[in-house]
């Protein structure tokens, strides 16, 4: 017995398989292509989101406010303590310097702080957060650490906004999550359903081959490459709608909502990551499609 | 080499196909399975190869009891055993070469070993000339020669027909049977199911009687001939 010979034999079947019944692969190529360019649409866009996500963080400023009392040489003690406990980067901002910026956002209104007896506001610290310290848990465990800090009256860091934001990233990855395994579950029932009629037109070439002592793993052997075939050419469909997409439609989209992405947006959609991913979902989709199609028909 | 021992099929809610059958064929042998429609002959013959699993009794296939085998190991049974169908059962869109050369793929046969095999095969059954055609191309009994030669091809010892020229006219009868002949001739056991008594008197071969799923004669081929003139 040749191992060669019967695999040779399996690519063949394989391919007259195909050849035999173009319309229902055509149907199941398609079905595996469209949940495959879905899901690397989701995946682009989650990129777009972290990046929203991080531009947005990068705006994220705690303000530390110092005592009134506070001499210079303190506050710069308190910076460099502040600098040393949050790794970023602090910028001392002056009662002058703050009123002067007060004044200049304030425009024509800007006028009457000259009325004020006295400077009322306090000099601050101005910190921005590194990175990795810009989720909603670190900002708040370092604002308490702030809070506590001698000569520190206040902390300010737009605690609201952060979560909300998070959250709602959160509500979108869960979502696209979940919408990803709806489609994927759809996807094996289409290609599995579409796979029964390309088997069941073959039912007689597997009663014969039952017949004259085929196993049940010489069967299903071809039907399975059939499905991996499926899947591999459903995948390079969907790669290659993506490339267009992110050729045609991605400058377009990049352009309409730069205000609100900032850098990232350039970036291609198909990835080298995403070319594994999607050929091994593909291959996976294929695969369990003609796995779930082929057992009903080995009882002869 | 092929032993039955109180062996019966029933399907659930009907009368039992076949009752207490007790049969032995010998290696090398030619037998007749003979009765109306309905008698038997068709289960008698599935139960052989395993397309059909005894209710009760043992039946041994080459000193093995298929009664008590694995579903995984029938397989490798049934390569041991040619089957000839009636309805043929032919690839109507695979030429007669690729229809022969089936149960090689199935082997994993190299491509030019069975190439080679499938030329000697369809020679035997007077085909080598028709290699390239397609089965609905061919006469009825062109395409139950393809059917033997499907079945012969990897040298079985066991040959199963059933009713192999009941679609054929009584020309091609005989062609088909001289063929069978030849065959047993060579060696291989052959089990003929078949209600054509023309057949049973023109070959003079044991023939075993079956009626309503019960074996009621066994008679060598002289004596089944002489009661088939009579």
């Amino acid at each position: 017995m040749s191992a060669l010979a019967k695999t040779r034999y399996f690519w063949r079947s394989a391919a007259v398989g195909l050849k035999h019944s173009p319309f229902v692969h055509f149907i199941a190529v398609t079905t595996i292509a469209i949940a495959l360019f879905s899901a690397g649409l989701a995946r682009g866009s989650a990129r777009v989101l972290d990046n929203l996500l991080a531009s947005l963080g990068g705006e994220v400023e705690v303000t530390v406010y110092l005592a009134p009392e506070l001499g210079q040489d303190e506050a710069h003690g308190v910076r460099a303590r502040v600098e040393e406990l949050s790794q970023g980067q602090v910028t001392l901002v002056p009662p002058d310097a703050a009123l002067e910026r007060l004044r200049t956002e304030l425009g024509d209104l800007g006028e009457a702080l000259s009325e004020l007896p006295e400077n009322p506001l306090p000099a601050a610290l101005e910190l921005r957060v590194p990175p990795e310290q810009r989720t909603p848990e670190a900002l708040q465990a370092l604002a308490k650490e702030l809070r506590a800090l001698p000569g520190v009256s206040g902390v300010d860091y737009g605690e609201q906004a952060v979560e909300r934001l998070t959250a709602i990233a959160r509500a979108l990855r869960f979502g696209a999550l979940v919408a990803f395994v709806v489609v994927l579950g759809a996807t094996v029932v289409i290609v599995a359903a579409t796979l029964q009629l390309a088997i069941y037109s073959r039912r007689e070439e597997i009663e014969i081959q039952k017949l004259v002592g085929a196993t049940d793993r010489f069967v299903k052997a071809p039907f399975l490459l059939e499905g991996l075939l499926q899947g591999l050419l459903g995948a390079g469909v969907a790669l290659l709608g993506l490339w267009a997409f992110g050729r045609l439609v991605g400058p377009t989209l990049g352009s309409l909502f730069a205000f609100l992405l900032g850098p990232g947006v350039a970036a291609p959609w198909v990835e080298p990551r995403l070319v594994l991913e999607l050929v091994g979902a593909g291959c996976g989709l294929g695969l369990g499609g003609s796995f779930v199609a082929v057992g009903r028909f080995l009882r002869v | 080499m092929i032993q039955f021992f109180h062996v019966y099929k029933a399907y659930p809610g009907d009368p039992p196909v076949l009752s207490d059958i007790n049969l032995s064929v010998e290696k090398g042998e030619f037998v007749f399975l003979t009765g109306p429609s309905g008698a038997g002959k068709t289960t008698l013959l599935k139960l052989i190869f395993c397309a059909e699993k005894a209710t009760k009794g043992q039946i041994l296939v080459g000193g093995r009891n298929i009664a008590r085998i694995r579903e995984s190991a029938v397989p490798y049974l049934r390569r041991n055993i040619g089957v000839v169908f009636q309805d043929f059962k032919l690839l109507p869109h695979r030429t007669v070469e690729d229809n022969v050369s089936f149960t090689l793929d199935v082997l994993g046969v190299p491509r030019a070993e069975a190439r080679d095999k499938v030329r000697r095969m369809l020679k035997l059954v007077g085909l080598e000339h028709k290699a390239d055609s397609f089965p609905l191309r061919l006469s009825g009994g062109e395409q139950q020669r393809v059917v033997i030669a499907r079945a012969l091809v990897n040298d079985p010892t066991i040959l199963l027909a059933d009713e192999p020229t009941g679609n054929l006219d009584p020309a091609l009868t005989v062609e088909i049977m001289d063929l069978l002949t030849q065959v047993n001739i060579r060696g291989t056991t052959v089990v003929v199911a078949t209600h054509d008594a023309t057949l049973l008197s023109r070959y003079q071969k044991r023939t075993v009687g079956l009626e309503r799923g019960q074996i009621v004669s066994d008679e060598d081929g002289v004596k089944a001939a002489r009661r088939m003139v009579v």
